[in-house]
């Protein structure tokens, strides 16, 4: 009796303890929202309000009309949906070599690319804005895109899954007399296609979110993401809170959703480099 | 076409078909190995000269030698930046990594039984990017008008300064601890799910508490995962650049200024490449310092047997 006692004492103090944790991190979100409806006013009141007294959208017509947040919502949508469409095709393509061939080096190769993942990203920073210069890059998606397109991390992903593919698979396709290309992209790929899935969501948010580099790169307005133009809101003199916490809600909601309808694979996969490890 | 060529086409052919297999690889991993030459390894190298060199971006450079480098370390908003950095990465092990462990623990244990609710509500977070979570803890750490003081002044008591000098490293490292506990809690349930049930019931059946159970099995299980977990950490602490940023520009007075931060702005505000090159070189230094520490201490390098 005194040991079920306890032990509901115990989940009692678990879920208590748990809740508490769920529900400080949903807060500000929540915050966030609510306020999204509120005039500036109503925001610096001394008495908190969770539901605004009279709820209105002019924050989020603002954010369109003075900020033209859909061209931006744009540029970062293209920038992630090439940034992902490349990185896959070159993860996978690496992923495959190394999963499915033995070649001379193969094992020194796959160190240089673990090891590339420490290279501190601030530290090639400046040189790397340099170099971008040079290459014409400034102020081009490309100039974005392109230094991060083949990251370490993606190749490493996709091997592990490459390896689950059955050798023999491969072998009967070259008695066909398939190319190796070919044989890596109507055999395997379609195999991997659970894997792929997972890194696309993975590579899709990086771009998204990501926002020191697109902030040096893009030097014109109409062209810069939405991190970069949500920070410059930020810093404005007189800041428009109810519009830019509308501007954040927005930008997560389209990762929210990828997230929400991806979920298990996606969580399931972004353990993988830390089991292997 | 000239029976020449076709000879010389078939003998073509064959080299290829032969050696297909042997070259393929190297085409496949090509690309990531040229990128990363170009827009890593060259960067790296080119990062060394311009430290040893004074250049405000255009004209020509002046060699310093090291003078850069010994600047540096007696710049009083350097070594701010690194004691910040060093508070933040503290912090971060201190708050972060043990509440995720005491969170993993809980949802891995008997007591809870609905787990997707907490394990996918605790890594919503990271979901935002890093300029949306600032901007959302805008509205809870304002000095006038945010949610706790709004809260402290509903229970009658005094507002706190939460982004002047005193308070303000605390809240960035609020901001970090909301978004990566979730991701933390993961890694450590993935380590905890992977410890084979059997190591339990031996122990069960030998009389050990739950005390002994968690000292003697638990923890030494999850050293591998924790390696990852406090060299990701690491990592990811010394890089901190947006939170402080956003959240009070690196201020008040410096209070919040990371080692990035202060880079950006050497390097891109006040145009001196070669200064900001040297901050992040030392920077790199650092960070794989502790990574070797970090590998040595838990004994990565150690031969098994």
């Amino acid at each position: 009796m005194d040991d079920t006692l306890s032990r509901r004492a115990q989940r009692t103090i678990a879920y208590g303890f748990l809740f508490f944790i769920l529900i400080s991190m949903a807060t500000p979100f929540v915050w966030m929202i609510s306020n999204t409806f509120k005039e500036q006013s109503q925001i610096f009141e001394r008495q908190p309000t969770l539901i605004p007294e009279e709820p209105h959208l002019r924050n989020y017509v603002s954010l369109f009309v003075d900020f033209d947040f859909h061209k931006h919502f744009l540029n970062s949508a293209f920038i992630a949906v090439v940034h992902t469409f490349s990185h896959l095709f070159l993860a996978s393509l690496a992923g495959f070599a190394f999963a499915k061939y033995n070649f001379p080096l193969k094992n020194f190769l796959f160190l240089v690319l673990l090891g590339s993942m420490m290279v501190p990203l601030y530290t090639i920073f400046i040189p790397l804005f340099v170099l971008v210069i040079r290459l014409g890059l400034v102020n081009s998606y490309a100039g974005v895109i392109i230094p991060g397109v083949a990251g370490a991390f993606g190749i490493f992903f996709m091997k592990q899954s490459m390896e689950a593919v059955p050798g023999e698979l491969l072998d009967s396709a070259r008695i066909d007399g398939a190319s190796e290309f070919r044989i890596y992209w109507q055999i395997a790929l379609p195999l991997v296609r659970p894997a792929l899935a997972v890194l696309a969501v993975l590579a899709f948010m990086g771009s998204w979110n990501d926002f020191v580099w697109p902030l040096v790169v893009l030097r014109s307005r109409e062209l810069q993401t939405l991190p970069v133009v949500m920070a410059g809101m930020v810093s404005l003199y007189r800041m428009e809170y109810g519009v830019v916490m509308a501007a954040s809600l927005l930008s997560t909601l389209p990762i929210l959703l990828l997230f929400l309808a991806l979920q298990k694979q996606f969580l399931a996969g972004l353990t993988v480099g830390a089991v292997k490890s | 076409m000239s029976s020449e060529s076709i000879v010389e086409d078939r003998g073509l052919r064959a080299w290829w078909s032969r050696s297909e297999r042997k070259v393929v690889p190297y085409v496949f991993i090509s690309p990531f190995y040229i990128l990363f030459i170009v827009f890593s390894v060259g960067p790296l190298i080119y990062a060394l000269y311009l430290s040893l060199h004074r250049w405000p971006g255009t004209g020509p450079m002046r060699h310093v030698g090291l003078g850069n480098y010994t600047y540096l370390a007696g710049d009083p908003v350097f070594l701010k930046s690194l004691w910040n950095t060093v508070y933040y990465a503290v912090g971060a092990f201190l708050f972060i990594l043990p509440l995720a462990l005491v969170l993993a623990l809980l949802i891995n244990s008997t007591l809870i039984r609905i787990k997707s609710l907490f394990r996918i509500g605790y890594f919503l977070p990271i979901l935002t990017s890093t300029v949306a979570a600032t901007i959302m803890f805008l509205l809870i750490f304002n000095n006038e008008f945010g949610l706790i003081n709004q809260g402290l002044a509903s229970l009658g008591i005094p507002a706190l300064k939460w982004l002047d000098e005193e308070l303000v490293k605390i809240s960035v490292l609020a901001v970090v601890t909301w978004r990566y506990t979730g991701i933390n809690v993961l890694y450590f349930l993935t380590g905890l799910q992977s410890i084979p049930p059997e190591l339990y019931e031996a122990a069960q059946v030998d009389g050990a508490g739950t005390w002994a159970q968690f000292r003697y099995i638990t923890l030494p299980q999850l050293r591998p995962i924790a390696l990852f977990v406090g060299v990701v950490t690491m990592i990811g602490s010394f890089q901190l650049f947006a939170e402080p940023m956003l959240l009070a520009n690196g201020g008040p007075n410096d209070a919040s200024l990371t080692i990035a931060n202060y880079l950006y702005r050497m390097g891109f505000t006040n145009a001196k490449l070669g200064y900001g090159s040297a901050i992040g070189w030392v920077l790199a230094l650092i960070i794989f310092g502790l990574s070797f520490i970090q590998l040595y201490l838990f004994g990565a390098f150690r031969k098994e047997d």
